[in-house]
């Protein structure tokens, strides 16, 4: 099976696996970080056609012929995308929980440029954060969400 | 508590170099042990008698000069808590170069922190690190600046060290270091006077922000954590755990899990109680392992309740006695109260996770996620042969919190790579995590105060049992234990940090029949949350502001100065005593630890039998502040983290093993209750301590405090369940 991860075509051996163990154990994209394998601590968290996904739930075969992006397809080569900005300036602690954050954050602001505190709180709040960054958290999708608007 | 111990002073001789020559390299370090092998050593060693006998096969080497630039190997391990950081700021600071000139990079064990010093915990890294660490830069900044003087034929004290550079006095003329190392002819020698290190007030990066060195890599999803450890040619494995704590393999077979697909070898050791399965994918290997045939015996049937029973404050050693407490307590108005806290996980995100690469008969090389790597040397010698070659290379960590202080993830890697003959990765899953881990024990404390017609407490007899911590994870025999009587884990945060005219406290410590060790802060939370919920009862009951109550009591020496300087500014910024809207309140607790003063102030409200924290406003005093961002950002997750006990956590035992198996049963603080947490810095004195661990004390209290002022129901146990 063949699956696209960030605009490039992967050939697929275990379709029927978890996609983030597809995504990290065979394509080494070890930036989907695993935290639960229930959905409920969201450090896995990717897209699939711009959708907020779990992919701790999701077998990869159900991402077959859908546009996967994962936190390493966010920057575009040296250029930060505004979440990955965001967070450079409110940094978290250990950063496990980071990439769900991320993904979950660029999908807020390609629907809703100019979020007020509670839609960053509705999406934001679904991903855990054992360190605590939640602060942090807020000021950083918020900033991503100032950053964006600016053209970065 | 006691401030901590003094930091011991690094002398000059204790300082380094480890190779030179006109090799372009420059390699200089502050021995935690010793190499009697390397020449550059033998002053060392004609100074202090010979060697520990335990003697590394390195140095302990923190910096390399090469003409790229200057390059730092971090002897701690980053589990978030920003140590690279902050250690990379201390060392710029006495070398004069900026961030950017100073690569930061974790050290791996062949660089020879011996014994424990690579042990990344108790929130001791910069505390110990502070002296030493700015020795061995000052150390090398003056190497460089004698070998720049001679170079350029000018008296070293026209020499300014600044951004990697010698800029001579009065002339446009500078050298950089690299250029200095790449001129260099010779042996480098020590100079013989001490280098003398930069006075406060010159400070340039220490106390400022400086961005995280690694959070770049975090944020493109680059960094590598031990989960992500990664080789050509790598297998996955997976191993089978106890159906109950203590339960015995007693018998095994390979059953159905040969021939499920992808299985490459299935591995069992009865003796170590030990089975394994290496897949060609995880799911592989973890699908196999649930199909071996197994017979476990014994092990423990106990259950909470049972826990419980056995942790019952009453009887143990005496700790402090101070005063007629008897006496004290046989007058004034008496105050009794119980308080408990439950059994509690680390749930760091990252599960533990190891690569190990076993090359026959030779090398052992391991990546993981681990605060010990020393640790990890030492069990794989322990089963592979105690003269084996092993390397561990620590990880970025996904969380520690003391847990990942044992790392058997790594054990169990390497045993499957030596049965393979391949390299193995072993991540565990969540349920793994939570269900076969150690945990922070349960508490009990039975307190009884008294206070005086005058509004001040006569004495306080305090009663507290906890499970082992620190006796729950080495190997001291059960009657070194019992004849000691408590565990000093379990002292962190124990004693109330008032002048009290009578005290008497007795701790008492249990083993228990599921593992129980290191929990961040070990004894604080529990403790504090006891402790300063108790001196709110004590305030009301003599009629007090529990701020004012609390203050009156301080003494004055240093702790006393220290608290009343972090319960002045809490209460100052969060508006204490001020008007707050119907149905919120505030509560107010602090603590000393590891150093470490803070207090804090909590505004609540309780709906429908739930607590919700509206605002913290914390102060937090640790001497001296690094990085002020990484040092909020331990505060901040101190204080949730500590929330997140104080609301949420507790583990269930059933049937000797434990009920919450993920996180829909194990709950965690999630955003929605997550205050917004004021911090406030307070420097008090010449060196850092702890900011680790500290202020996970007062949260606890000062919620379950503040629900008592709104709904003067007193909640007496963790998690707090305000209207049962």
């Amino acid at each position: 099976m063949q699956l696209t991860v960030n605009g490039q075509r992967r050939e697929v051996t275990h379709p029927d696996e978890m996609l983030v163990w597809v995504l990290r154990d065979e394509l080494g994209l070890t930036g989907t970080h695993y935290g639960c394998g229930i959905g409920a601590c969201g450090s896995c968290t990717v897209l699939i056609g711009g959708q907020v996904t779990r992919a701790c739930l999701t077998p990869a075969s159900a991402a077959a012929g859908r546009e996967v992006t994962t936190v390493e397809g966010l920057a575009r080569g040296e250029r930060l995308h505004p979440v990955q900005q965001g967070f450079l300036e409110n940094p978290l602690q250990c950063g496990w929980c980071l990439p769900g954050h991320l993904m979950s954050a660029a999908a807020l602001l390609e629907r809703t440029p100019d979020p007020t505190p509670a839609q960053i709180e509705e999406a934001a709040g679904i991903n855990l954060c054992r360190c605590g960054g939640y602060n942090s958290i807020r000021r950083a999708v918020a900033r991503a969400a100032e950053l964006k608007r600016e053209g970065l | 508590m006691e401030a901590g111990g003094p930091v011991k002073p690094v002398t000059r001789r204790r300082v380094l170099i480890g190779l030179g020559s006109g090799a372009g390299l420059l390699i200089v370090g502050a021995p935690l042990a010793l190499n009697a092998g390397r020449p550059a050593l033998v002053e060392f060693i004609e100074e202090n008698g010979t060697g520990p006998q335990d003697a590394p096969r390195n140095p302990d080497l923190w910096f390399e000069v090469t003409p790229a630039g200057v390059t730092f190997f971090v002897p701690k391990v980053e589990m978030g808590q920003g140590i690279h950081t902050a250690l990379a700021q201390i060392a710029a600071e006495e070398l004069e170069v900026t961030p950017e000139q100073l690569t930061v990079r974790q050290a791996d064990t062949a660089r020879g922190y011996a014994g424990g010093t690579m042990f990344t915990f108790g929130s001791t890294s910069v505390k110990a690190l502070y002296r030493p660490l700015r020795e061995a830069a000052a150390t090398l900044r003056e190497l460089l600046r004698e070998e720049a003087a001679r170079q350029l034929g000018v008296p070293a004290g026209r020499l300014t060290a600044a951004g990697g550079s010698f800029f001579v006095a009065g002339s446009r003329e500078r050298i950089g270091y690299a250029q200095v190392v790449a001129g260099k002819q010779g042996e480098w020698v020590i100079p013989k006077a001490a280098p003398v290190l930069k006075a406060r007030r010159d400070f340039k990066r220490i106390g400022r922000a400086m961005p995280r060195t690694d959070f770049r890599d975090k944020v493109l999803g680059t960094a590598t954590y031990g989960y992500d450890a990664r080789l050509p040619g790598m297998l996955f494995g997976a191993v089978a755990r106890p159906p109950r704590f203590g339960a015995r393999l007693v018998s095994a077979s390979v059953g159905a899990a040969g021939r499920q697909p992808g299985v490459e070898r299935v591995v069992i050791d009865v003796g170590a109680g030990f089975a394994g399965v290496v897949a060609r994918t995880r799911t592989q290997a973890r699908a196999a392992v649930a199909s071996l045939d197994l017979r476990w015996e014994g092990g423990t049937t106990a259950s909470s309740a049972d826990l419980d029973a056995q942790i019952q404050a009453g009887s143990g050693s005496v700790l402090r006695r101070r005063g007629n407490v008897r006496a004290a307590l046989d007058g004034g108005t008496v105050v009794r109260a119980e308080y408990r806290t439950p059994l509690a996980a680390h749930a760091h995100l990252e599960p533990l996770a190891a690569l190990a690469d076993v090359q026959a008969g030779g090398r052992i090389e391991v990546w993981a996620s681990t605060q010990y790597p020393q640790k990890i040397v030492d069990d794989l010698r322990g089963v592979f042969g105690k003269d084996r070659e092993v390397l561990v290379h620590p990880t970025q960590l996904g969380g520690g919190f003391g847990r990942k202080a044992g790392q058997h993830a790594a054990l169990e890697a390497a045993r499957l790579s030596a049965a393979v003959g391949k390299p193995v990765h072993v991540g565990w899953t969540r349920e793994e995590d939570l269900q076969h881990a150690f945990y922070r024990p349960p508490t009990h404390h039975v307190l009884r105060g008294s206070v005086g017609a005058d509004g001040r407490v006569r004495g306080v007899e305090q009663f507290t049992a906890g499970g082992d911590i620190i006796w729950g994870q080495t190997g001291m025999p059960e009657f070194v234990r019992d004849a000691l009587g408590f565990d000093p884990g379990g002292l962190l945060g124990q004693f109330l940090p008032y002048d009290l005219p009578a005290y008497r406290v007795v701790n008492r410590r249990e083993a228990l029949p599921v593992p129980t060790g290191y929990w961040r802060g070990l004894g604080v939370l529990p403790n504090t949350f006891a402790l300063e919920s108790f001196m709110d009862e004590l305030a009301h009951a003599a009629g007090a502001d529990p701020l004012a109550f609390r203050l009156r009591h301080l003494g004055s020496g240093e702790d006393g100065r220290r608290l009343r300087g972090v319960l002045e500014r809490a209460a100052q910024s969060a508006g204490w005593g001020t008007p707050l809207p119907a149905g919120r309140a505030r509560g107010v607790a602090c603590c000393l630890d590891l150093g470490t003063a803070s207090a804090l102030v909590a505004e609540v409200s309780v709906q429908e039998r739930r607590v919700q924290v509206h605002r913290v406003t914390v102060a937090a005093d640790p001497g001296l502040v690094i990085n002020p961002d990484g040092a909020r950002l331990q505060v901040q997750g101190s204080v949730m983290m500590a929330l997140s006990s104080a609301l949420h956590e507790e583990l269930t035992i059933q049937g000797g093993r434990v009920v919450e198996s993920n996180f829909d049963r194990y709950r965690l603080l999630p955003m929605r209750d997550a205050p917004e947490v004021e911090v406030i810095l307070i420097e008090s004195g010449e060196d850092p301590q702890g900011l680790g661990e500290p202020v996970m004390g007062p949260a606890a209290a000062a919620v379950a405090n503040a629900v008592f002022t709104l709904t003067g129901q007193r909640l007496r146990t963790l998690p707090l369940r305000p209207g049962t």
